[in-house]
């Protein structure tokens, strides 16, 4: 039998082979109840409430969600610089002090990145009680801990030869940092710090959909009310903010970057993000959204020894474990091995606009909706659960991928195109295989992502350390709730080593510099 | 002889004003063996880009066998080959999958599917290997590991693999040693005894070269885009060549 030895094009496919078996276990649950108001829900995409009060409503809930967005993006990424600068190794270095400090701070900024940012929304909404600051901080604790990981990772890869030279010069440390290690690291924070704000804007509607006001509040409420035209004047509103906002975020990376253009560009970013918190204050505020609303400290009867130990047995660790690292994987595949095979499958001009339609669209709807949404039809199980979680990321994995094509050169799929291969082969030969070890670098990442992302679909399929969490928290177990985070804490760290590990063998297998395109998505 | 190609009031624009081609009337006839002359952006790039059809014109139009060259199928489209300057190999892809590209246009997705897997036996490849010069050892190796001319020796047998009916090649023997060069031409003007494979009796291969030329049937020199000359190689007078490469 011949040895198989796949090469790195088939491997960005490979896992699209999870679609089968989530497939079939969704197909055996499917029931007829729930077919006519999917129909309904479809259909209404079509004709969304034009009614004044809706949109109005929708408009409302939008600004909201932007408006938290925009704050929590702007306070994550500068926090997140600090954190990065003082937690990166050459800091320590440039005060003559020990590293430990370094490794101590990067140490404890993995808890806060570990947990997702809906289990610190749920935890702050139980401590402090609704607010208008809970999801900024919920969205603000994991990500500025992220940036800051980048950051300093970025930070002790430099070269240090101009660090050394200015310190021999009797620099101050101060201007040691701005002028040896803040140049290079424009771009990284121009790039990854645009990234961020997509983010911020995909999580703020998330946490919506648990209550936390703005756009994602607005879909849940129309949807429980079965209210699907209502619903799709939100989904639009928020489709045509976030296309403009990839359009923009899109042209910021591709400008051409050079020293003297990244501190104009470095400059424009500072005056982006402080006019952008400026006008987030005086939106809320004129959406009459108290900031200055005290936080209400609502005790938690602190667990004992003796609670973990109880709640530790009563645990089913192997089942929960299990199904949350499943969930993951099948969500990942789904993720990662559909945009390049349909791509594949369909090349063309108008096959390409339509996908990238689709995957806008998975990318708009919140994975607790759209598991919702195939509930109307099927049985609550694992499998509903990975494909909304792996429905989402599959928007944003075919995006990145498109434009990760777009940025490539055009010359392999033009030989290959012009030697008699049709444009399915040609894609699959002339672009996927360029692409393909950056792509599998950013599905390691993206998998590490999906990991902390099951928290918020797992109480769908009622399985996996999600659901348990959102359980433990309705029953005020604050002795299984510290379990359960610290076990999916521990997961996520381990997922990170892994996906880590992974990503830098696809970037330093890939001849030539990896894209930067795709490097800075991560 | 039947006309192969046929290239008329060709126009193709640079970045500005200026035109990369200009008024290119050309055909190539079966079993011609044509050298490309012309200093470096002469065109010579440009032109064989045109003919393969991975470059539109601007006007004119390009006809295989009396088909215009936009309507042609795959399967037709595969008759012809090119050598690329850049060689365009898939560096990921080992030896045996890189010159299975060659072939991509006679199979199907499936196929396609396989060789990315390694499944497909590499027999099928051993008289290109064998013609192009490669050793056999390094079938399995990805091509990102080989050496210049090793790499070089890949794209030629993808090439030879396509097995097409004309040939076009863009300085193949620039980067190449004496004897390798020598080595290619031979195989490309069709006079080594290959039995087992099919080698292209029609080729335009564009050289740095002109000492070379003696070996061809036809030569076309260009000059600031246009043709200078085309003429039977034994009507060329050095004359021509001299006004070739001489800056006005």
């Amino acid at each position: 039998m011949r040895k198989l030895i796949p090469s790195t094009p088939i491997i960005t496919i490979l896992p699209a082979l999870a679609l089968i078996p989530v497939l079939t276990d969704v197909l055996i649950g499917v029931h007829n109840g729930g077919g006519n108001i999917l129909f309904e829900f479809f259909s209404a995409s079509l004709h969304p409430s034009l009614e004044q009060t809706v949109i109005l409503s929708a408009w409302k809930g939008l600004q909201i969600t932007i408006a938290t967005a925009l704050l929590s993006w702007v306070i994550s990424t500068f926090g997140g610089m600090i954190l990065g600068v003082i937690s990166s190794n050459t800091f320590w270095q440039i005060f003559e002090s020990s590293q430990w400090k370094a490794i101590l701070i990067r140490r404890i900024l993995a808890i806060p990145r570990s947990i997702h940012e809906l289990i610190w929304g749920l935890l702050l909404l139980q401590v402090f009680g609704i607010g208008p600051w809970i999801a900024i901080i919920a969205i603000c604790i994991p990500y500025s801990s992220l940036v800051a990981r980048v950051i300093s990772d970025q930070i002790d890869s430099l070269d240090h030869g101009r660090l050394i030279a200015l310190k021999h010069s009797g620099a101050s440390p101060f201007a040691s940092i701005t002028t040896a290690l803040l140049p290079p690291m424009i771009p990284v924070i121009n790039s990854y710090g645009s990234y961020r704000l997509e983010c911020a804007l995909r999580g703020a509607t998330m946490l919506g959909v648990f209550g936390m006001g703005g756009i994602g509040t607005e879909m849940q409420l129309t949807f429980q009310s079965l209210e699907f035209t209502e619903m799709w004047t939100s989904l639009w509103m928020l489709g045509g903010v976030m296309l403009i906002l990839e359009k923009i975020l899109s042209w910021w990376r591709k400008a051409p970057s050079s020293p003297n253009r990244s501190e104009r560009q470095l400059l424009i970013s500072i005056g982006v993000m402080l006019t952008s918190v400026l006008i987030s204050l005086i939106w809320l505020q004129a959406l009459d959204i108290n900031l200055a609303t005290n936080f209400n400290w609502h005790p938690i009867g602190l667990p004992t020894i003796a609670d973990i130990k109880n709640s530790f047995h009563e645990l089913s660790w192997i089942d929960l474990i299990s199904n949350t690292l499943l969930m993951t994987l099948l969500s990942a595949g789904i993720a990662i091995g559909i945009p390049p095979l349909g791509m594949i499958l369909w090349p063309t001009k108008l096959g390409g606009a339509i996908q990238s339609s689709i995957w806008l669209l998975l990318r708009l709807i919140p994975p607790p909706l759209s598991a919702l949404l195939l509930l109307l039809c099927t049985n609550p199980s694992i499998s509903v659960a990975a494909l909304a979680l792996g429905l989402q990321n599959l928007g944003i994995m075919g995006r990145l991928l498109k434009e990760g094509v777009s940025h490539q050169s055009k010359d392999l799929y033009t030989a290959i195109h012009s030697s008699g291969s049709g444009k399915r082969l040609a894609w699959l030969y002339g672009h996927l295989s360029l692409q393909s070890k950056s792509y599998l670098a950013y599905a390691a990442y993206r998998t590490d992502v999906i990991l902390r992302e099951t928290a918020v679909v797992g109480v769908v399929g009622g399985v996996g350390l999600g659901w348990q969490l959102q359980e433990s928290l309705s029953s005020f177990d604050w002795a299984q709730v510290a379990l359960v985070t610290t076990a999916y804490s521990t997961l996520t760290l381990i997922g990170e080593t892994i996906s880590e590990k992974a990503r830098q063998y696809w970037l330093n297998s890939a001849k030539g510099p990896p894209s930067l395109f795709f490097q800075n998505q991560f | 002889m039947r006309k192969l190609l046929d290239l008329k009031g060709i126009y193709v624009r640079g970045n500005g004003d200026e035109y990369r081609l200009r008024n290119i009337h050309l055909s190539i006839n079966s079993g011609e063996r044509i050298a490309l002359l012309g200093q470096s952006g002469a065109g010579k790039s440009t032109l064989l880009e045109v003919a393969n059809g991975s470059l539109q014109p601007h006007s004119g139009h390009i006809k295989w066998r009396g088909i215009h060259l936009k309507h042609l199928t795959p399967k037709q489209r595969q008759r012809i080959a090119t050598l690329w300057q850049d060689l365009r190999l898939i560096e990921e892809l080992t030896v045996v999958q890189n010159i299975n590209v060659g072939a991509l246009g006679q199979h199907n997705l499936l196929w396609a599917f396989r060789n990315l897997l390694g499944t497909i036996e590499s027999k099928e490849c051993l008289p290109y290997i064998e013609a192009a010069g490669l050793e056999q050892k390094n079938i399995s190796t990805p091509v990102q590991k080989l050496s210049g001319g090793q790499r070089q020796r890949v794209a030629i047998a993808r090439l030879l693999r396509q097995q097409a009916e004309l040939l076009l090649a863009d300085e193949p023997l620039s980067s190449l040693d004496p004897t390798l060069a020598g080595e290619v031409l031979e195989l490309f003007l069709n006079k080594k005894a290959i039995q087992s494979i099919g080698i292209p009796e029609t080729c335009m291969i564009s050289l740095h070269r002109p000492d070379l030329i003696s070996n061809f049937t036809r030569v076309i020199g260009l000059k600031q885009g246009q043709i200078a000359f085309d003429c039977p190689v034994h009507n060329l007078l050095p004359f021509d060549i001299n006004m070739l490469y001489i800056d006005e």
